[in-house]
């Protein structure tokens, strides 16, 4: 009985008395999972157009936020360091095309995703003997973000709003919303989605294969490169932050791997009711749920829905 | 089979195909091309994989303004033919002369900026996107504005964006399918899936057209629409087309040369009633009695 109430009754009853907190767990879901959705547009962005499943997304958001603090802390300037990186991003998007996309043009799907494994010890590894291992500090107010906070009195209670996370909330939105109006509407959105549906047909067109990957990895690089700041920012810089790039798995599990709507609605899904499902319901199973049970929301959704929320139904005419 | 049964069979194939050729003739007497500009030549091509000869030594030309048909059975090298001409094969023997520079390969990125569009046996559409995209997709390389401009989409971008749209609401247009601009072709009936295809490949605005059996698995009057609009583009907008079809009829009726090719090798290559006169392609159909 008294689990029963723990479940369904006590948690309601806590939101009720307390709708400060219920707005501050709400605030700090919502914020994680914007930028879940931004991790997870990346992997969508790749698989979309080369039906790769980019494992080495996570450490692309590593090794951007690494190369920002590593330059900046060489004397470079940082908005200088910024636009370099979005350099070094633009030649590992074209490296990875040339050396790894290309020689295996046509291999079975699992052999391209073993090749990204590879591609991220290789980048762990090279990452560690240039930068070194130890953690450092995203350089949050060198590159002009706010880092105060608004404390808002209302509901009774104190609502805290961190400067960083409403501006991590903007930049993640906004270039969530840039993105899916790039591919959706203009002429080289059309050709990575003509490229995601048919090599040959897309040829035929004119379309170049090599140069659309460019395109996407570097997409992926500079959607990789805004959540290690904004990550980095929220906690610091450190090989640890790949491990969030595999909570975009169950944002990508809820969403679909081919929808751009479904990484946002996915991402937004799980950073709610991780954040929610931790404060209300977490102390009850002893705490630090936050680590599993995106996953678990992610297998209830399977059952129901196997292609995701948004996924491409497939469609055959037989 | 016996050589009773082979008469029979060949008297039959003379009668449907001649009884095309006189229904072609009567409508319009199709120019001689003869004496055209040569668009494409083909010279000596041999292609195979690993120990399969796909195509040998097959030599023919494609003149400017003709239809011209490639046939012959299954497995004869068709295909193989035109992903030779738009770069999809290389051949390791033998050369392609397009736009006056001989090549010993195409390549499908040169072949598609200089003009050659191309349909596919099985519908290669983008299932996802609606017709009017996979139609749009046709303009791509005629778009010009670079990557930044395209991410901010306004000013140039956009106009340019409008521009070609009414380039393909024509073609939308002319293909009648202006009832299905949006639907995801996925949905579409293949018929229709057909036409979207050809529509993409028009949108490209090539001076060279291959159509890769544009009316297989069509019904009747699908084959009928398909005809008309294959007849209207080669007369309205000059175009040249090459297409292999396995429909006699229709190649009697819509070519003004025909190549026939049989186990990758050509066998004759002249007029449709020169073609079906010829002895070694009621073979290569029907079969030799030996």
């Amino acid at each position: 009985m008294e689990i029963l109430f723990n479940i369904f009754v006590q948690p309601f009853i806590e939101m009720f008395t307390a709708p400060d907190l219920l707005i501050q767990v709400l605030w700090e879901g919502f914020v994680s999972g914007t930028l879940y959705a931004l991790i997870a547009l990346g992997f969508v962005l790749i698989f979309k157009a080369s039906g790769v499943f980019n494992f080495a997304q996570g450490i692309m958001v590593v090794f951007g936020a690494l190369s920002l603090v590593g330059l900046y802390s060489l004397g470079v300037p940082a908005y200088v360091a910024l636009a370099l990186c979005i350099l070094i991003m633009f030649l590992l998007a074209a490296t990875v095309e040339r050396f790894v996309m290309r020689p295996l043009v046509n291999q079975e799907p699992i052999i391209l995703f073993m090749a990204t494994i590879g591609l991220t010890f290789f980048l762990i590894g090279f990452g560690e003997f240039v930068f070194g291992g130890e953690p450092k500090l995203m350089i949050t107010e060198e590159l002009g973000l706010p880092t105060g906070s608004y404390d808002i009195e209302a509901f009774g209670g104190l609502i805290i709003l961190q400067q960083i996370d409403i501006s991590a909330a903007l930049i993640a939105g906004a270039m969530v919303a840039a993105l899916a109006v790039f591919f959706n509407k203009t002429r080289i959105g059309r050709a990575l989605r003509a490229v995601a549906d048919d090599h040959q047909a897309a040829m035929s067109v004119g379309i170049t294969l090599q140069q659309i990957w460019v395109i996407v990895w570097f997409a992926a690089g500079i959607v990789a490169l805004a959540t290690g700041i904004m990550w980095g920012a929220r906690s610091d810089v450190s090989f640890a932050l790949q491990i969030i790039a595999l909570k975009a798995l169950p944002v990508l599990i809820l969403g679909g791997l081919t929808s751009i709507p479904g990484a946002i609605v996915g991402g937004l899904i799980i950073g709610l009711s991780e954040k929610m499902l931790e404060f209300y319901w977490g102390p009850m199973l002893g705490g630090s749920i936050e680590s599993w049970v995106p996953y678990f929301v992610a297998l209830i959704f399977l059952w129901f829905m196997p292609q995701g929320l948004f996924g491409e139904r497939i469609i055959e005419r037989v | 089979m016996t050589t009773e049964a082979v008469t029979s069979a060949e008297a039959e194939f003379r009668e449907t195909t001649s009884d095309a050729d006189a229904a072609a003739s009567a409508v319009a007497a199709r120019p001689i091309a003869a004496d055209r500009e040569i668009v494409l030549a083909v010279d000596s091509v041999s292609l195979s994989f690993g120990g399969v000869k796909a195509i040998r030594n097959v030599s023919f030309d494609i003149r400017k303004g003709e239809v011209r048909a490639i046939i012959g059975p299954n497995g004869a090298g068709k295909t193989s033919m035109l992903n030779v001409i738009n770069g999809f094969y290389h051949p390791q023997i033998g050369t392609i002369t397009y736009h006056g520079k001989t090549r010993k390969q195409m390549r499908p990125y040169l072949a598609a900026s200089q003009g050659i569009a191309r349909t596919f046996q099985n519908v290669a559409l983008f299932k996802g996107m609606s017709a009017l995209d996979n139609i749009m997709s046709g303009r791509a390389l005629k778009m010009k504005r670079g990557l930044l401009w395209q991410m901010l989409r306004f000013g140039p971008a956009l106009r340019e964006e409008i521009r070609h749209r009414e380039v393909v609401e024509q073609i939308i247009g002319f293909l009648e399918i202006e009832h299905i601009r949006k639907t995801p072709v996925g949905r579409l009936p293949y018929g229709l899936q057909k036409r979207v295809e050809l529509g993409r490949a028009l949108a490209m605005e090539p001076e060279l057209l291959l159509l890769d059996e544009p009316m297989a698995g069509m019904n009747l009057e699908e084959k009928e629409d398909m005809s008309r609009f294959v007849i209207d583009v080669n007369d309205h907008f000059g175009t040249t087309i090459a297409l292999i079809e396995h429909d006699m009829g229709v190649v009697m009726d819509l070519s003004d040369r025909v190549v026939v090719l049989d186990h990758g090798e050509l066998i004759a290559d002249g007029t449709p009633s020169e073609v079906q006169a010829n002895q070694s392609v009621i073979d290569a159909y029907l079969g030799v009695a030996h």
